[in-house]
């Protein structure tokens, strides 16, 4: 009897693909399209606003919000550094003069008259963007302040994901089938992907954004906690983009659920690393760390077409028979995300305890042996 | 691209249901965010079947609301009075329509058409008399008649109907269900029901549809 199970692509190893490096705030390129780069290059540098403080002048001068201005002793538009004058109002008979400073380094932006509200804008910090990556500079857009990047990855698919494309230092928080709690989330963090074993709660979810976490990489998640990050939708795959500040990719499914063996090995040998996360495209590169590999990335030329498609992050579905060798993925309710080798297939139907009458499959996985009805089987690629 | 089977492919708004609704069936309840990650992995992974009966239960529970969601919305079946305004009820012809691949799934047709009585039936508010009376249809290529549903009204006294059919005598009692076995393409049936009334009658004699299932009295409905 022939039997079918969906196939599931789950690591591409050493492919060359177009990774993106975005300057952080405006800034300059210093690549052109061609060059050959390293990963520690600088390939442009940015200002970084680390955003701006707002002061009620009308307030602390004790004037009417129209009146600030004149006692303004900075013009809107100039710098001004912590602790220097920058508004003054001189006592009279019955009111006590007025020393405004400024509590911060920044840029005088905005003064409202309505509300007598100032606002400055803190000291933009300069931002230098390293490439990253061994590669050959493919695009260069100086207005978005973006260069691609052709190089050899690994690339690594989750089931689904939230986020827009980050970058950052693969740390390892722990076991594959670990759960994550929130007090494993540290501010040192900051920057990095985190890979987590089963399952990252939402707490922990948000201490990672607090703590300015690039990336999520688990093998679980609940399914409220995504339909909270997803728009409230499940479907897969995603129809629109979202991100709520960190980038997200999960691996297995809904529930907790440990990361796979595959995965977890592939992740552990990029530990350290500088690698990219694309939510959205539920997709992580994991940049070769060698520079021999720039041999198959100037050898190999990537068409826009290969990018468009890549776009979808759902890499081609498809069926296959099922026979006795191949790599498979348990997805049913028991054993879910258990991966193995196809041992056998029953030639007769058992019927289940639910009732269905089906052929089972005997999987090896690292520690046992199981049984699983066929249907809930996925080849693995 | 090719496509396994599922019991789930023909709604696309898995995700709108509740879990509240989902353990509203279940016994044992369990853990509401259990049972929300049970159903966003069994959109998923559609293709997977349940293994244990309480597995079977959480499907057909979430089957259930699907089909709610998905049925007859009240007030529309006037505009809608076109023949299969609806693809698992047929309100014109009293059909109910069971897709016959939901029976690889679900292979107990009267557990299977227990669920869509539930989900389109039992709240469903009646027009006229004859809605007591349902085929039970198997849609497939070809369509096949499977049985008849008859929806007992009872007054709420703890009444009782008793049915003859294929001269066996039966006994349902109120807050009950019952399957009756009758393969033929035609069955006779006589009724007398103390507390009730079906097709607006207390006692009757009729011919129903036949078939696999037989003759399915649900005596929930007050």
């Amino acid at each position: 009897m022939k039997y079918f199970a969906p196939v599931r692509i789950r690591i591409e190893k050493d492919v060359v693909a177009l990774v993106t490096r975005v300057l952080r705030g405006k800034g300059t390129l210093n690549v052109n399209v061609g060059q050959q780069v390293s990963p520690e290059e600088i390939i442009g540098t940015g200002e970084v606003t680390s955003g701006f403080r707002t002061l009620n002048l009308s307030t602390l001068l004790s004037v009417a919000p129209e009146q600030v201005e004149k006692f303004l002793i900075k013009q809107i538009g100039q710098r001004i550094y912590q602790g220097e004058l920058m508004a003054y109002r001189k006592g009279g008979l019955f009111t006590p003069k007025k020393q405004i400073t400024s509590p911060t380094d920044g840029i005088l932006d905005f003064f409202n008259n309505k509300t007598g509200e100032l606002k400055i804008s803190l000291a933009p910090r300069k931002a230098d963007l390293p490439a990253g990556v061994y590669g050959i500079v493919e695009m260069v857009d100086n207005s978005r302040g973006q260069v691609m990047i052709r190089t050899q990855v690994s690339r690594i698919y989750g089931i689904c994901g939230s986020g827009r494309s980050r970058d950052g230092i693969l740390h390892i928080l722990g076991k594959k089938d670990e759960l994550v709690p929130k007090n494993m989330i540290q501010n040192k963090f900051d920057g990095q992907i985190l890979v987590g074993g089963s399952l990252f709660f939402k707490d922990t979810i948000s201490a990672s954004i607090s703590a300015g976490v690039s990336g999520i990489i688990t093998g679980g998640i609940n399914a409220t906690d995504y339909k909270g990050m997803a728009g409230g939708r499940l479907s897969f795959p995603k129809k629109l983009d979202n991100d709520i500040g960190i980038s997200i990719i999960v691996c297995e499914g809904f529930g907790s659920i440990p990361l796979g063996d595959d995965i977890f090995d592939e992740l552990k040998e990029h530990e350290g690393r500088f690698v990219f996360i694309d939510g959205n495209k539920t997709v992580v590169n994991l940049p070769s760390p060698v520079s021999s590999s720039l041999i198959k990335v100037k050898s190999t030329g990537i068409s826009m077409q290969q990018t468009n498609d890549f776009v979808s992050g759902n890499p081609a579905e498809q069926v296959l028979q099922l026979s006795v060798g191949m790599k498979v993925r348990v997805v049913g309710n028991y054993y879910l995300a258990a991966q193995g080798k196809l041992l056998a297939m029953d030639d007769s139907p058992t019927l289940l305890p639910s009732g269905i009458k089906t052929c089972l499959a005997t999987v090896e996985t690292a520690s046992k042996k199981i049984q699983v009805p066929v249907a809930n089987l996925e080849v693995m690629m | 691209m090719p496509k396994l089977p599922s019991l789930f492919d023909s709604f696309d708004n898995l995700d709108q249901i509740l879990p509240e609704d989902i353990a509203s069936f279940l016994k044992p309840v369990p853990q509401l965010t259990q049972l929300e990650d049970y159903l966003a992995n069994r959109i998923l992974y559609p293709q997977v079947i349940p293994q244990t009966a309480f597995d079977m239960q959480i499907d057909l529970s979430i089957l259930r609301e699907a089909l709610k969601m998905n049925g007859p919305k009240s007030g529309m079946d006037k505009n809608n009075a076109l023949l299969g305004s609806n693809p698992f009820l047929n309100i014109i012809l009293r059909k109910l329509l069971i897709p016959a691949k939901f029976l690889n799934f679900v292979p107990n047709l009267a557990q299977l058409t227990q669920v869509f009585i539930d989900a389109l039936l039992s709240d469903r508010k009646k027009e006229d008399w004859f809605e007591d009376l349902w085929t039970i249809v198997l849609t497939d290529d070809t369509d096949e008649i499977v049985g008849s549903i008859i929806l007992t009204q009872f007054d709420g006294s703890g009444g009782v109907m008793e049915l003859s059919v294929l001269n066996r005598n039966y006994q349902i009692r109120q807050g009950s269900m019952m399957v009756i076995s009758c393969p033929k393409d035609r069955c006779e049936i006589s009724y007398k029901l103390k507390g009730g009334h079906v097709l607006g009658k207390t006692e009757s004699a009729i011919e129903v549809y036949g078939g696999k299932l037989g003759v399915m009295v649900d005596g929930r409905g007050l």
